[in-house]
């Protein structure tokens, strides 16, 4: 009888659920605020990484960026503090308005911090987790977007470079977590944001590796999401971000088929990052960009295998790689790319 | 050009359609199975659990020769009689999938004695069952070393010749936890989602390879020592598996060239419930079915 009562309290609660999702779509939540809060992000230097960090300054949160590029992370150490100065004459002239009356924001000391940091190893994460709660303070937010790509096929690929990619895109969420996560937990305050990749919900040939990858930390992030909820740390949010393909330069030479590109054009990465900070202030569980990305989804869980081959056949979707893969290969004939990887 | 790009648009849902209903009248109709006498077959973790039976299994359906990959020579040395008794040519090579290089030298080692693998089962795989906080670092990158990248190197090992001689499959032994994950086995869903995503990957690659193929088994919890002590809280409605009948239906799966097997058929309804409600709703979910639960009491394997 127990079971019973349960049973009809779980329905209630999934078709509460829905409403709720539903009104999502109507009324946008209200976003939090993540000013003052120290924000950490890895693979900073570059990419989505980048405008992550000129996004959460533009939010007033202090960055903690972490590359293994010390350059291109200071590049981007220097448009933050640009951002900050920006900010603070905005402030300051605001103020000045104001006749001193009112305080627009809590005055935050704003900073930008930047390590050197390889994410793919266990010690170099630990060590530089430990500076960063000494010189900076408790992480809030935590940006897992460090990513790398072999751009190989399986047979081609040397072992060496299938591990990294293992490391630095999948493994690498390990460490960072662990790293951060026990100080969360105990204030029970904090978000994970872990940015996957669309090929973390389906899979192309040509690129085993990094496909895993994406997997792997579209699992590890629903486990762990899966844990916090177990444990009950309600004020402990996790966002999942999967992207479509972003022209970034990563995959440089990626495309479907001719005739379906115009409907479906690599992502702008502003765009990208835009969305995803909507879902990330919102604690969105999860954001797949663009949307269509949903129904593929849906259809692959619905339709037997050879079906989904063959509307990924139909989207170009299964060999897109290829010319990438070509590319590359190209490049690094040239001797163009061997500082890429 | 134009007329060309009219047909596709139309042949796709003609072709959606038709493999839909393929596939319906596949599950009523028995199909024929594809003859084994000339394969040999390579079982990693072929010692104990799902890996004995599928040696057994494959035994049974006159697999020429079998060779059995392990950690542990007892259980590899039992099997292997066990095999041989029934009239099949069966060998066991010390084998941890997780070392690259020890992986490579047991291959050409082989290749050596027993001649080329035609039937490669990934099997092989090891859960730490703990929650992330509670997890050793080291245990953790082994799960990651032996359920997915050991995937990896024997395919690595296995395939050029495979394709070489137009003639074999690649087998995957993966778990439902790679498309649901739960907690307290974060590395083992990590993994295991890892895994699938190799095997998707392969098999979208391999499409073209005329006479390879691949295919990927997702079992719902099995009863092993792997996951001794794993508590699921209706067994009434999702009994666990026998390991005789998850070898039983992989077998079946390869001599039909099937892609991918969801075991039960029941999960493809998780698979698809997990696509369309929302993330609360499927936490809800989760609670009620005990997932949340389902690991506190784990032992697994010493």
């Amino acid at each position: 009888m127990n079971i019973v009562v349960e049973f009809f309290v779980v329905t209630f609660k999934v078709l509460w659920a829905f409403v709720l999702a539903a009104a999502r779509w109507l009324v946008r939540p209200k976003e939090k605020s993540v000013a003052g809060q120290v924000c950490l992000i890895t693979g900073a230097g570059s990419g989505l990484g980048r405008l992550f960090a000129l996004e959460f300054a533009r939010r007033r949160a202090l960055l903690v960026l972490w590359d293994i590029n010390t350059q291109s992370n200071e590049e981007t150490a220097g448009m933050v503090r640009h951002i900050y100065r920006d900010l603070e004459a905005a402030d300051a002239a605001a103020l000045q308005a104001g006749n001193g009356e009112e305080e627009i924001l809590p005055h935050c000391n704003l900073q930008v911090f930047t390590y050197t940091c390889d994410v793919g190893k266990r010690e170099n994460v630990y060590l530089t987790a430990e500076r960063v709660r000494k010189e900076v303070g408790e992480v809030s937010v935590l940006v897992n977007n460090a990513g790398v790509v072999s751009g190989h096929h399986l047979l081609e690929c040397p072992d060496e470079l299938i591990e990294r990619t293992m490391m630095v895109n999948c493994h690498a969420h390990f460490w960072t977590t662990k790293a951060f996560l026990p100080t969360m937990l105990e204030i029970n305050h904090g978000h994970i944001v872990t940015v996957a990749s669309s090929l973390g919900l389906f899979s192309t040939a040509g690129v085993e590796d990094y496909c895993a990858s994406k997997f792997g930390v579209v699992g590890f992030h629903e486990s762990l999401s899966h844990e916090l909820k177990a444990a009950e740390k309600d004020g402990i949010k996790t966002t999942l971000v999967c992207p479509y393909l972003v022209d970034t330069g990563m995959f440089r030479g990626c495309r479907i088929r001719k005739e379906i590109e115009p409907f479906l054009p690599p992502l702008k990465p502003d765009y990208c990052v835009k969305q995803a900070m909507k879902a990330i202030l919102t604690d969105q569980p999860m954001i797949c960009t663009p949307r269509l990305m949903y129904i593929v989804t849906f259809m692959k869980s619905i339709l037997p295998f050879e079906a989904v081959v063959c509307m990924y056949r139909f989207l170009g979707a299964d060999k897109c790689m290829y010319p990438f893969i070509a590319q590359r290969k190209q490049a690094t004939n040239n001797n163009e790319a061997k500082n890429g990887i | 050009m134009v007329w060309k790009r009219l047909g596709a648009l139309v042949m796709f849902p003609l072709q959606m359609i038709y493999l839909v209903v393929k596939a319906a009248v596949g599950l009523v109709l028995p199909a024929k199975l594809r003859d084994l006498s000339r394969e040999n077959v390579l079982i990693t973790g072929g010692g104990r659990g799902i890996g004995r039976q599928l040696a057994r299994e494959f035994a049974e359906r006159g697999a020429r020769k079998i060779v059995l990959w392990g950690r542990t020579e007892k259980c590899l040395k039992e099997t292997t009689e066990e095999i041989r008794q029934m009239g099949t040519e069966c060998h066991y090579f010390i084998c941890d999938v997780g070392n690259r290089e020890e992986v490579y030298q047991t291959a050409k080692a082989v290749r050596e004695k027993v001649g080329d693998i035609t039937i490669l089962v990934n099997n092989a795989a090891v859960v730490h069952g703990k929650s992330l906080m509670d997890s050793d670092d080291d245990a953790l990158l082994k799960s990651q070393h032996i359920n997915t990248l050991g995937q990896f190197w024997t395919t690595k090992a296995f395939l050029p010749r495979m394709l070489e001689l137009q003639n074999g499959h690649i087998v995957c032994l993966n778990s439902v936890l790679a498309l649901s994950a739960i907690p307290g086995a974060i590395d083992y869903c990590t993994s295991k989602a890892s895994a699938f995503a190799f095997m998707e990957s392969l098999t979208l690659g391999l499409l073209d390879c005329p006479g390879v193929s691949a295919t990927t088994v997702l079992p719902f919890h099995t009863s092993t020592e792997m996951f001794q002590g794993m508590r699921v809280r209706f067994p009434n409605l999702f009994p666990p598996l026998k390991p005789e009948t998850v070898a039983r239906r992989t077998v079946e799966a390869v001599q039909l060239n099937q892609a991918l097997l969801l075991l039960p058929w029941t999960m493809h309804a998780l698979v698809i419930l997990k696509s369309i409600l929302p993330q609360a709703a499927l936490e809800e979910i989760h609670k009620f079915s005990g997932t949340y639960t389902c690991m506190n009491t784990f032992k697994g394997r010493t």
